[in-house]
């Protein structure tokens, strides 16, 4: 599902100046769909996310680009273990059933 | 239901900051973002924030605390959480996902670093950096509109087409003119930040210019066509007889571009004595003897 800049920041309940510095800051990328810039449920979520740091964990401005750098590392590594797990469970298959 | 000062370890009288720092200190340990994986510390951060809606409003809490609702009384749903969507797998398309936490081990020979690989690439950031810039343009360029070329740090350079009426601090951006992409995608934008340098004698206030032009006696007591200098080139300027310094004289539709036309160039005049003692002018003034008497410092008189 995709939002407009007007649903995003609705659903998102942050204002424009707020949203604008966040996408200036990196933390959310929209893509940029002409005429308007789109956003995505995951930016929606990720939206959200940086609400809850910085309204209820108490995480300041400087924070919320640290935390989610990592996040978004951690998630890196989540899929690629995920990935090397899968691919050694194969390998064991294939080696007791030959 | 578990009981919300359980919950979140307070005591049943703790005053409301206690209860926002307990919260704050579990949700910190327990957002579902933060322990991606974790399904024991969603359910947990679920009864906590629970806890926190029923406690951390007056209201609700007082209700609470005499029995009228019960802790399940203040749940609400939750919409997805970011790991949701971060979480699809490799090359699920995620694009904040980041592959610089583990691209050291994409060196080797092996399947795994092959698996390394692979994620990398298809996990990067789509798009490129934005880069940010200053220009230094002048004041007529700022107001006429120009194309600058902008040499950048790498070598390369960046024509810039500054629109008429640009004002100070205002920010250009050149769609895909900044970072290459790391991997497929779009380039980013290069953002170029204006300054203005001062003109000789155009000052700019918002849409309208001023200048403060010189004219002679002469022209100030007579009456004239002067030439008077607009940042689109010279006009002439009727000076009407009997002008004086501080006259202030529109020129419509001289000043700078804007929505819908141009703002006004306001001349200021300032009559100017000849610069050399001039013999005939003094001789000339010594025997004029006005009719009535003009006191310029009457209204200084206390």
């Amino acid at each position: 599902m995709i939002f407009t800049m007007v649903d995003f920041l609705e659903r998102a309940q942050v204002d424009r100046e707020t949203l604008e510095i966040w996408i200036e800051e990196e933390w959310l990328v929209p893509c940029e769909i002409i005429p308007e810039r789109a956003f995505t449920e995951a930016d929606l979520a990720r939206a959200q996310l940086i609400r809850d740091l910085m309204d209820d964990l108490g995480v300041n401005a400087e924070g919320v680009g640290v935390v989610l750098s990592l996040v978004d590392q951690v998630h890196g590594l989540r899929n690629v273990l995920a990935e090397v797990l899968t691919s050694a469970r194969d390998i064991r298959v294939a080696r007791s059933s030959s | 239901m578990k009981d919300p000062y359980e919950v979140l370890g307070v005591a049943r009288t703790a005053p409301p900051d206690d209860i926002r720092k307990a919260y704050r200190r579990l949700a910190k340990k327990l957002h579902p973002d933060l322990n991606p994986g974790d399904k024991q510390a969603e359910a947990r951060f679920k009864e906590v924030t629970t806890a926190n809606d029923l406690l951390s409003d007056p209201e609700k809490r007082q209700k609470f605390d005499s029995g009228e609702i019960d802790a399940a009384g203040a749940e609400r749903p939750r919409q997805q959480y970011y790991k949701d969507f971060a979480s699809g797998g490799v090359g699920a398309g995620n694009p904040y996902e980041n592959s610089s936490g583990f691209a050291d081990f994409a060196d080797g020979e092996d399947l795994f670093a092959e698996l390394f690989r692979r994620q990398a690439g298809q996990a990067r950031r789509t798009r490129g950096a934005d880069l940010r810039y200053h220009l230094a343009i002048s004041f007529l360029d700022a107001v006429n509109g120009a194309t600058q070329r902008l040499t950048l740090p790498n070598g390369g350079s960046l024509d810039v087409t500054i629109p008429a009426g640009i004002q100070e601090g205002q920010t250009l951006r050149l769609r895909g003119k900044g970072a290459p992409p790391r991997g497929e995608g779009e380039p980013g934008d290069a953002l170029v930040e204006i300054a203005i340098k001062p003109h000789r004698f155009f000052v700019r206030q918002d849409d309208d210019i001023h200048i403060e032009l010189p004219i002679t006696i002469s022209e100030a007591v007579l009456g004239a066509r002067v030439k008077a200098p607009t940042p689109s080139g010279a006009v002439m300027l009727t000076v009407p007889k009997g002008s004086n310094t501080g006259t202030l004289l529109r020129l419509k539709g001289k000043g700078v571009a804007r929505r819908g036309g141009h703002g006004d160039e306001l001349v200021k005049l300032k009559v100017m004595l000849p610069t050399e003692p001039n013999a005939e002018l003094e001789a000339f003034l010594s025997t004029w003897a006005p009719v009535t008497s003009d006191d310029p410092r009457k209204d200084m008189v206390s």
